[in-house]
């Protein structure tokens, strides 16, 4: 398919980390208008949509007291790298709730330098609970089933309308909602009988950044 | 439209599937719909062989094919599949008949475990009565009597013997000619290698 040939190549030009939902990442594009050509930003991934060519991921920090979140499209040829800083997997399928939450689990230093694990070792998940701020949430956050938030500040409202949207039981034996939201097994191995041939270029080139990277690190 | 969501190798349906689940309207929401199709499963497992409006029967095939997939894939001392079985399959006894009969029955099939019909509209009632379209939901090889006639072999009509030797003498003949043109070929090769010791 074009759209995965397109993948394929850019994936040759740019090193795509291994990240997850919770990871402290770098990005950094090149701004005609800033100086250097460049500008780089550090904050946490909240969320990852994997949409093909259109995959991207949203990195949130907290600079000069005030929030911000950018969206970055993983296969825009704008980026000119992207980095892991600390590779961590939260318990939460995103992190949206973090824009309600007391600011020190949004903050990252911008120069903040990479945190090396084992290459083999399993990815550590970080399953703090966050404390929210006392004021109005933007959304519900406890009638989602989100387990990385501290809800012991509720009200027994709060906690009763919460109990109201929790996901029935029916729907986990629902079998055509759960194959219709999945790629059958037959047509998976068709995608991956199409890409296997351009692995081995893929992990040359991956090797070569890295080692480049290190290289220059030293 | 969002992207799949890997989380569970899934075989694929051999039966052409709707893109968007089929809205059935019930006084209970979704739970309901779930087991108004549960209970379409159930008769089919019981008597391979029902009969119901068309749409409803579509969309509970869908389930039945899938239930048999899972339980073929992974058999009755699998906790998560003998649950399921337990919520489509209302009566005990046709668990029991889905991994003792239907699965060796399917084990290793390669079309779909069920086979679907249109079955005749018009029904004796009121003229201002709306005419459901009804379908037929069976399991294959069931040992009811079937619902398609026989195939008629049609190897002995007239006109299909006469093709039939038709066709036997022209490939004879183009054999025949093959062999002429293959032997001219031999003679004047043989005629060259004279003439060159010539």
């Amino acid at each position: 398919m074009l759209d995965r040939h397109d993948m394929i190549t850019r994936r040759k030009h740019i090193d795509i980390p291994e990240f997850y939902v919770g990871s402290v990442m770098a990005v950094t594009i090149n701004d005609p208008n800033a100086t250097g050509r460049s500008s780089r930003f550090v904050g946490i991934c909240i969320q990852r949509m994997n949409r093909g060519l259109k995959s991207n991921f949203t990195l949130r920090n907290v600079l000069d007291y005030q929030g911000m979140e950018i969206m970055y499209e993983m296969y825009c040829p704008v980026i000119s790298s992207i980095e892991t800083l600390r590779l961590e997997k939260r318990l939460d399928p995103h992190l949206l709730y973090l824009r309600d939450a007391r600011p020190e689990y949004s903050t990252f230093p911008m120069d903040m330098e990479p945190e090396l694990i084992a290459e083999d070792a399993p990815v550590p998940i970080n399953d703090v609970k966050v404390k929210m701020i006392d004021g109005d949430w933007d959304k519900s956050w406890e009638r989602q089933e989100l387990k990385g938030i501290d809800l012991s500040g509720l009200t027994e409202l709060q906690k009763r309308m919460a109990l109201k949207r929790k996901t029935p039981d029916y729907v986990q034996y629902d079998l055509m909602k759960e194959y219709r939201s999945t790629l059958p097994e037959e047509d998976q191995e068709d995608i991956y009988r199409e890409i296997a041939p351009h692995y081995p270029a893929l992990v040359a080139s991956q090797r070569k950044f890295r080692r480049r990277k290190l290289a220059g690190d030293a | 439209m969002s992207q799949a969501e890997f989380r569970k190798l899934i075989p694929a349906l051999r039966i052409a599937i709707r893109p968007r689940s089929l809205r059935m309207r019930n006084i209970d929401g979704p739970g309901g719909r779930l087991k108004r199709i549960a209970g379409h499963v159930t008769n089919l497992i019981r008597d391979e062989r029902v009969e119901h409006n068309f749409p409803t029967l579509s969309e509970a095939r869908n389930y039945a094919e899938r239930l048999i997939a899972e339980a073929i894939r992974h058999g009755d001392k699998h906790q998560p599949t003998m649950d399921l079985a337990n919520f489509y399959l209302q009566e005990k006894q046709l668990v029991h008949k889905l991994f003792k009969v239907l699965v060796p029955r399917y084990r290793n099939s390669t079309v779909s475990y069920t086979k679907m019909y249109k079955a005749p509209t018009i029904t004796n009632r009121k003229p201002a009565a709306i005419d459901h379209p009804k379908g037929i939901l069976e399991l294959r090889n069931n040992p009811l009597p079937p619902l398609e006639p026989r195939p008629i072999p049609t190897r002995n009509w007239i006109h299909n013997v006469l093709l039939e030797e038709a066709r036997k003498d022209f490939a004879a003949e183009k054999k025949m000619e093959k062999e002429l043109a293959l032997q001219n070929q031999i003679e004047d090769q043989q005629r060259d290698q004279n003439d060159e010791i010539d």
